[in-house]
């Protein structure tokens, strides 16, 4: 049988490459040709906003082991920690916008599991990802209109074409071990040779079914920037293993079948101790987490330009967490298990090179504790190029969820090319997000600061119980408002860009953006317990803005040398804070110089915005390679001003008298050296060369020094 | 012009890299000593009582009080009405982590009530060692806040010496802020509540911080005037 046989292969390559194996080949990377049959869910050929596209041959040359690692280093997006929501809670925050809007996708589906909304993108390695597509804003409907923010979308490995196999080892500091193992082959050939010759003399695959394996070991013991711990860290030590595979297969001419999976499992268990003044304090804190995805996609080519696209989702998350104290004192435990089924029938339509259409329909089910959620939804998106320099895109999205209702969400971009160098964009779309379980069911009282928070569903019943225990003592006239009909959350967002190439390889972007929210939901409080404490609940109450500008320059001056250079400026305000301030209603009202102890009356342009966010962000890249030497090489630089931390004058808002997390700048490089053809490669990295940490970043390690050795297995 | 910007990027990634430099990690630890005043570190307050009920694994109880005399730096949990009435403590820690502290009045609503203490406590927003001299006896009653809690809370005339952020669920103590006491019996003195978190952290980072630890300074004059200069 053909399949086993290249298998077989792939296993002897596995067991017997050494350096002298390799014959001489002048391709140093992997060569990859799509297997034309499967359309891939890509961001770019969805969303109306630009698109950001890191590839492959970028995320190899950074060395970068795991998601947030690479999120982090890009032009307008920061990784923080939500205090509030225990160590363990850090997210990615797009153009202003915190990570409960952020979509992340893995091969075009959603991914789940977050802790008070926020995403651990340290929970995903990069081993085998192909390329990550960033979507600012509320544009991408297609994929999912609750991405108030934005999308972030994973591409598995899709281009395979020959048999190989890769093995990588890293270890660095902090004890931090990466070890990846990936074997891959088409299978089932057309011809004879699996090759047929292409009009251009060059052979290129051609293969029924491809298969793709990898494995994935990693472990860190975490990074301590708390001066005030004897012992733990700040940024949690964990392991992690996942596995992920692909089958592709197809059936004839007009049909294809895509199976997709992937299993990741993270255990950590962080101690920390607390010691100053012969007090000794010990907290333990206990995470198992597991994910699986598994997607099946058939793909049927009609005729005349349709094709049908059915396909099922399900992904399963699964966490238990449990802090206690050295006294064996529970403080908190945060164990749930969330699965979400979606099955979509996608059909394309391309009438001429100048008309193209997509549209869908689709329902999701998730189910979370015993609550389960029911949606369904149904997209349609056309593209038009009307003359050469002038292209269209719009989409709609329509979504209903059980207990919300529908919702039309509209998209729409513009390009228009006003001469060879210069591009303009102009885009609008709109995102809604219905409230989560936590915000309808919830009932936590949170054992450390002493407040209940109480889902509004939960409100009445909870309340009343409370009240007839006694545990009352104030409830406030803003309870009777609180409904379930608490009303999903809106953004607008608009994106006006151009992009101008004055001479060939130099190329200047520059975008504005501006995303409203409404109907803001936030935590309000509805009564006062008898201990002192409140209790919460939700409301729509605010409408926050962020806006803008984004720019870039990118050269390509030398062979080999790739420069570029990114900038955001960011404003990112909440205008119920400003209208507050406005009103002079009380805390907001006044504005205490924490230097002198003075108070006096505040103004709106003492507001300076949400906290976690900086004005300004700057990032530098330089990325050179000398093929002949095979030596590859990067340096990276990245800039944050300060940000706001917390609230120091007890106004509620963030002023210049709060406290603030100093502007800083990290830098990283790599070098890199191939070696037998090819074969092998040793490569040195460096994450936060400088060793910058802040106490107020806890989850911001210091330097992490790395080295790792690539092994390639392929035929020549 | 390519060999220009070339340059002009090479110039540029020095720069970055010379302002990228070591930070000292934004601890800053305060000293409060000043020969005169009386620094109390990390005393423990009800760090077993929990506020939350539902917590698997944990009997919810309110803290415990806990008392303090000053002139002694005697704490004790002694709640007895017969402790409680004498003069035998002049700041009383109580409720929710032990963060609200009441002076120790008999004629007034608190712990000390009924008993024969004399305390007063009045805030004033200013360093600790700008604050010189208590203000006579009759400002002092009618400025009178009986205790010191979270700041506005529950009214917002209430004035307190920390405030819970509801960013970060955590409490922050305000800066600058000195209180004024007369102790149980009559001394004049002031007091600044500086941490009720463990270590006296500049920013606490952690939800789990352990508290209530307290830190604190005070300074009580022992002649009886209203002299209240340290250095």
């Amino acid at each position: 049988m053909r399949t086993s046989k290249d298998l077989y292969t792939l296993i002897i390559l596995c067991c017997s490459s050494l350096c002298a194996f390799s014959q001489s080949d002048s391709s140093r990377t992997l060569k990859g040709v799509e297997v034309k049959a499967v359309h891939l869910e890509t961001l770019t050929s969805r969303a109306a906003m630009p698109v950001t596209v890191i590839n492959r041959k970028t995320l190899d040359m950074m060395g970068s082991r795991r998601l947030d690692e690479v999120m982090r280093e890009q032009t307008g997006i920061a990784i923080v920690n939500d205090i509030s929501a225990g160590s363990r809670a850090i997210g990615m925050q797009l153009q202003g916008f915190s990570a409960d809007y952020i979509l992340i996708l893995i091969d075009g589906q959603p991914m789940i599991g977050r802790n008070a909304g926020n995403f651990d993108l340290s929970r995903i390695t990069v081993s085998d990802i192909e390329r990550i597509e960033i979507v600012k804003g509320a544009s991408s409907s297609l994929f999912g209109s609750e991405a108030l923010g934005g999308v972030v979308n994973i591409i598995t490995r899709q281009h395979i074409d020959a048999a190989q196999g890769q093995a990588i080892v890293r270890y660095g500091s902090q004890n931090t071990q990466d070890f990846t193992l990936e074997g891959e082959t088409p299978f089932a050939a057309k011809s004879r040779t699996g090759k047929i010759v292409a009009a251009d003399n060059a052979t290129i695959a051609d293969y029924n079914g491809t298969l793709n394996l990898s494995g994935n070991f990693y472990h860190t013991d975490g990074y301590n920037v708390n001066s005030f711990l004897s012992k733990g860290a700040t940024a949690p030590p964990y392991d992690s293993y996942s596995l992920q595979g692909r089958l592709r297969y197809k059936l004839n001419a007009k049909n294809s079948l895509n199976i997709a999976g992937r299993w990741a499992l993270r255990n950590s268990i962080n101690e920390s101790v607390y010691s100053s003044s012969q007090v000794i304090n010990t907290t333990r804190d206990v995470l198992h987490e597991s994910d699986v995805n598994g997607a099946m996609v058939w793909q049927a080519n009609l005729n005349k330009g349709w094709q049908l696209k059915t396909q099922y989702y399900l992904t399963r998350y699964s966490t238990t967490q449990d802090v206690s104290t050295g006294k064996s004192t529970q403080l908190n435990t945060n164990d749930f298990t969330q699965y979400y089924h979606r099955f979509e029938e996608q059909v394309q339509y391309v009438v001429s090179n100048q008309l193209s259409f997509a549209g869908g329909v689709g329902g999701n089910l998730e189910v979370m504790d015993g609550n389960d959620l029911k949606s369904e939804y149904a997209y349609l998106q056309g593209d038009w190029k009307v003359n050469k320099q002038f292209s269209t895109r719009l989409g709609f999205r329509y979504d209903h969820a059980d207990f919300y209702g529908g919702r039309l969400n509209p998209s729409a971009g513009l390009k228009y090319s006003l001469s060879k160098k210069i591009l303009l964009t102009a885009a609008v779309g709109t995102g809604y997000k219905t409230p989560d379980f936590q915000k309808r069911y919830q009932v936590f009282t949170n054992p450390q600061a002493g407040y209940t928070v109480l889902g509004v569903e939960e409100v009445a019943t909870q309340l009343a119980a409370m009240q007839a225990a006694g545990l009352i003592s104030e409830v406030r006239p803003v309870a009777k408002d609180i409904s379930a009909a608490l009303k999903p959350e809106m953004a607008v967002s608009y994106n006006v860009g151009v992009s101008y190439a004055p001479v060939q390889n130099i190329r200047i972007d520059v975008n504005g953006f501006y995303n409203q929210l409404h109907n803001f939901i936030n935590t309000v409080q509805i009564a006062t317990r008898t201990n002192f404490q409140p209790v919460y609940s939700y409301i729509n109450l605010d409408r926050s803005f962020t806006g803008g500008i984004e720019a870039g320059v990118s050269t390509h001056v030398l062979k080999g040398l790739d420069m570029s250079f990114g900038y955001q400026l960011l404003y990112a305000k909440d205008r119920g804070i400003m209208d507050s301030i406005r009103a002079g209603a009380y805390p907001y009202n006044k504005i205490r110089n924490n230097n002198t102890g003075e108070t006096r009356a505040s103004k709106v342009s003492d507001y300076i915005g949400l906290e976690n966010r900086s004005r300004h962000m700057l990032n530098l890249r330089v990325f050179y390679e000398y093929a002949p030497w095979g030596i590859s090489a990067t340096f990276r630089a990245n800039y944050k001003s300060r940000s706001g931390y917390d609230d120091a004058n007890n106004n509620r808002f963030l002023d210049t008298y709060d406290t603030f997390i100093d502007a800083y700048c990290l830098v990283y490089a790599s070098i890199e050296k191939k070696l037998c053809k090819g074969h092998l490669a040793v490569q040195i990295t460096a994450d936060n060369l400088m060793n910058y940490t802040d106490m107020l970043m806890p989850g911001q390690p210091g330097r992490i020094l790395m080295a790792g050795l690539k092994w390639r297995l392929f035929k020549q | 012009m390519y060999k220009r910007a070339q340059w002009q990027w090479l110039a540029a990634i020095l720069l970055l890299t010379m302002a990228c430099k070591k930070d000292d990690n934004n601890v800053t630890k305060l000293n409060y000593e000043d020969g005169v005043s009386t620094v109390i570190y990390d005393l423990a307050g009800d760090t077993e009582a929990s506020v939350a009920d539902g917590v698997e694994g944990k009997e919810k109880r309110p803290f415990r009080s806990f008392y303090f005399k000053l002139s002694a730096k005697l704490q004790s949990w002694d709640s007895s009405d017969a402790f409680k009435q004498s003069s035998n403590w002049d700041l009383a820690f109580t409720d929710i982590y032990n963060a609200l502290v009441y002076v120790n009045n008999g004629s007034g609503e608190g712990p000390g009530k009924g008993g024969a203490g004399k305390g007063l406590i009045i805030a004033v927003d200013s360093a600790y060692s700008k604050v010189t001299t208590a203000p006579e006896e009759e400002a002092f009653e009618t400025e009178n806040l009986r205790f010191a809690g979270w700041d506005g809370y529950p009214q917002p005339y209430n004035t307190g010496w920390y405030f819970y952020s509801l960013n970060t669920h955590l409490a922050v103590p305000i800066k600058n802020r000195t209180f004024i006491i007369r102790t149980a019996d009559g001394k004049y003195g002031k007091l600044e509540l500086i941490n009720v978190y463990q270590g006296n952290p500049p920013a606490v980072t952690d939800l789990f911080w352990p508290a209530p630890y307290f830190t604190f300074r005070y300074f009580v004059q022992q002649d009886g005037s209203h002299n209240l200069k340290t250095p």
